[in-house]
């Protein structure tokens, strides 16, 4: 008895009756006169002109630090991931062995969150805005850099073969041979890290690193909710229209969709790439001057306050078992929630029109909320622990994986899906039959992959309480303790990196058979 | 209108399908013009036409995928059902042969088989049908019935080869149990041989009651059909037994869109 493809995609839906189980238990029921004031102060914003323009200063600051932190990364991704690729160091020293040390150094700080990056710089060098885009550019840097060394080295080789053998110098032969196939697949997944880093922007402001964020959870922990939402709408048309100019982009230049069953003609108009690219470049300074971004900075570090001599006894004192124990069905339960509902509920919904935008509507909110701000809502209702912030986390993962997966059903599986309507099977059972069957591996890739960054992201809920590593970690932090921050920093990186491992495994699983179509470069990271 | 030579003397029938002054305005298809089509029970009809004429338009319409802008669809003499519901049931008895099969890569024979029973069975046998093989009995008959070996039905349907998809394709349709077959040239990418073959299957199992509307592109095998019905540029050009078709009403039907 083995489940069918459309199934699968189904399962993880399971971990609802669970949570739903549990919920009652949890639920302290004291603040839903709260949650009701909010959801109705979504329908009436605050237009106050100078919550207004404190909004959009907010906004501003944060769409800088977003575009500056991705740019960053992405110089030093490229940098670093034609350091790491086993073809490069082939083709110029004969030897790959270094490509691979430089891959494992490049672990550590992708294994990193950006927000631990951010508090952990705002100790050494204070609060300025170089330090949330620093705090950006480092994991971002890494993982584009492993994105990079990984489309790289599956690249086909023989032209590169050709010239070499022809006598062509190594850069050259490089360039010429791997650049073309390598650039548009590069720029494709540079836009999606530019909506990644939009949210990461938001986020870090949430714990005080500038930009919006802050404004969102100080209206929300004071109960504003009017202002509250001011942040939220604006926000959201941002959100929005970035995705709708980035998608936009994609189809113009032919580029490969995320979750593209089959890639057609790829990278047509490298002329008006590049314009783009070189019409950045004084965007960006001008951005960083209008921020005062000062790199100087960063290098003058504060007075840390004394340490006291490192107390290791305190350190395995911690309860370890139940911390990464936690972390971990915090991660289950977020990621099996984001995977399951979102096939769920465009299933629940398929007979009408408008249930399909409500859900658009709701997943747009998912992706744009940081996470700690649902967490912080959820407090109204719920008692903090692991099931809250699980919660948090799959509403924003269940965003951004929706997203995906209605980009991908709008082309994959429609023939089957009218033929089975065609013959008065109804909208349900057409979209599961029809397009979810070739959906299945694909999606649950990613989906895999996804579990990984939840279990990286867990820490940002950590501030509702309980919720393992997470919240240990920051409160390590506030209370300055170096060598439990040591300890929890380096236990959560050695975790992400078996759960990387892992989801690595779980991926090549999926796509290995014949049908999955499965190019080598989906698996190793195009998607991340 | 017309009815089969065969059937002539019979008391009037109702006509399985009536398609009446069908309008259809081309927004993402070729447009219809008034196209008013009836189907007999036992019928065999063969849909001519250049591409672009609107023939798949057309079995768009007959299928309910499309509903026309103008004009009305009758079935078994009863219009077509507005509630969702009964327009499914009515649905369900139109069987469609898709040019590109549409059959599901990623399940077995026997789950493909099943779901073409989706559309009467409720949501526990459809997910049922995802985890055991559910109708063994029926979908070995259908399998048996196009000379297919039963011992496919656990084999996905991917590793089929080409013929065997065809077979398996059609396979589906029977166990549609279908009143009225409707095939969308799905004899274009065959070769001769095999399109012969479908051919005859197709024309064998569209015995009464059972109707067939087959769009074609090849004048040279309306042998076993009852009546030929032509179309050009959304209009209805002819509608007669096929026996009485003549080479200049051919000609004259694909006039300036190359060789039919």
């Amino acid at each position: 008895m083995r489940p069918a493809a459309p199934l699968w995609v189904l399962l993880p839906a399971l971990v609802l009756l669970p949570v739903l189980a549990l919920l009652p238990g949890i639920s302290h029921g004291g603040g839903w006169e709260l949650v009701g004031q909010f959801a109705a102060a979504a329908l009436r914003p605050s237009l106050d002109p100078l919550v207004l323009g404190s909004v959009l200063g907010g906004l501003a600051v944060t769409a800088g630090i977003a575009l500056l932190g991705w740019a960053a990364s992405l110089a030093l991704g490229l940098v670093l991931g034609i350091a790491s690729s086993r073809v490069v160091w082939r083709s110029c020293c004969g030897s790959a062995a270094p490509a691979g040390w430089i891959r494992r150094l490049l672990a550590l700080p992708r294994s990193i969150h950006e927000l631990l990056w951010g508090l952990l710089l705002l100790q050494l060098v204070g609060l300025q805005p170089a330090v949330a885009v620093v705090a950006i550019a480092i994991p971002f840097g890494a993982l584009v850099a492993r994105v990079v060394s990984d489309l790289l080295d599956a690249l086909p080789t023989a032209s590169l073969e050709a010239l070499r053998s022809g006598g062509a110098p190594a850069p050259a032969a490089l360039l010429t041979a791997l650049g073309p196939p390598l650039l548009p697949q590069v720029i494709s997944y540079s836009g999606y890290r530019l909506e990644c880093a939009l949210r990461s922007a938001t986020l870090l402001g949430v714990f005080g690193l500038g930009g919006l964020g802050t404004e969102l959870r100080l209206t929300l922990q004071s109960l504003a909710f009017p202002e509250l939402w001011t942040g939220l709408w604006l926000l959201l048309a941002v959100m929005l229209l970035l995705e709708a100019l980035l998608g936009w982009l994609r189809r113009r230049w032919a580029m490969p969709a995320r979750l593209g069953l089959r890639q057609g003609s790829v990278g047509r108009q490298g002329q008006e790439m590049v314009a783009v690219a070189l019409a950045l470049l004084p965007v960006l300074a001008v951005v960083a001057w209008r921020l005062e971004v000062r790199p100087a900075g960063l290098l003058q570090w504060q007075g840390l306050p004394p340490l006291g001599p490192a107390d290791w006894g305190a350190v395995t004192a911690l309860p370890w078992p139940a911390l990464v124990g936690h972390t971990l069905l915090l991660t289950l339960t977020a990621a099996a929630l984001a995977v399951g509902l979102a096939p769920l509920l465009l299933v629940v919904v398929a007979p009408w029109r408008a249930g399909g935008w409500l859900v658009r509507g709701l997943w747009a909110l998912g992706r744009l909320w940081p996470p700690p701000l649902t967490a912080l809502l959820l407090l109204f209702v719920l008692q903090p622990g692991v099931l809250t912030g699980a919660l948090a986390l799959g509403f924003h993962n269940l965003g951004i994986l929706g997203r995906l997966l209605l980009e991908a059903a709008e082309t994959s599986g429609v023939p089957q899906q009218q033929a089975l309507a065609a013959a008065g099977t109804g909208p349900r059972l057409a979209l599961l039959y029809g397009r979810f069957s070739g959906l299945a591996r694909p999606y649950l890739s990613y989906g895999a992959y996804r579990a990984d960054v939840i279990l990286r992201e867990s820490v940002v809920v950590g501030l509702v309480g309980a919720t393992g590593l997470g919240s240990q970690l920051l409160e390590a932090l506030s209370s300055f303790a170096a060598d439990q921050l040591l300890a929890l920093v380096l236990a959560y990186a050695l975790l992400t990196l078996l759960g990387e491992d892992l989801s690595d495994r779980a991926r090549l699983w999926l796509l290995e058979t014949p049908h999955g179509d499965g190019h080598p470069q989906e698996a190793g990271g195009a998607w991340r | 209108m017309q009815s089969s030579p065969g059937l002539a003397q019979d008391p009037p029938l109702t006509p399985l399908l009536s398609l009446q002054t069908i309008t259809v305005r081309g927004r993402n298809q070729p447009r219809l013009d008034g196209v008013s089509l009836q189907l007999e029970p036992g019928e065999r009809v063969a849909l001519l036409g250049p591409s672009g004429a609107g023939k798949s338009t057309l079995l768009a319409v007959a299928n309910g995928l499309l509903t026309p802008d103008q004009g009305q669809v009758l079935w078994q003499g009863e219009p077509r059902a507005h509630g969702v519901r009964a327009r499914r049931r009515q649905q369900a008895r139109i069987g469609t042969l898709w040019q590109d099969l549409r059959l599901i890569e990623e399940l077995t024979v026997q789950q493909n088989l099943n779901a073409a029973r989706l559309a009467v069975w409720g949501w526990p046998r459809a997910l049922l049908n995802l985890l055991l093989p559910l109708d063994t009995a029926a979908c070995a008959a259908v399998l048996q019935r196009l000379d297919l070996d039963p011992a496919l039905l656990h084999q996905p349907v991917s590793a089929l080869s080409g013929g065997q998809r065809q077979r398996v394709a059609l396979a589906r349709l029977l166990r549609q149990e279908p009143l009225l077959l409707l095939a969308d040239e799905p004899l274009a990418s065959l070769d001769p041989r095999l399109a012969a073959d479908l051919l005859t299957l197709l024309l064998e199992l569209a015995s009464p009651p059972r109707a067939l509307l087959l769009s074609l592109h090849r004048p040279d095998l309306l042998g076993g059909f009852d009546r030929v019905v032509g179309l050009r540029a959304g209009r209805l050009v002819f509608d007669q037994p096929s026996a009485s078709l003549k080479p200049a009403q051919l000609e004259e039907l694909y006039a300036g869109s190359g060789p039919p």
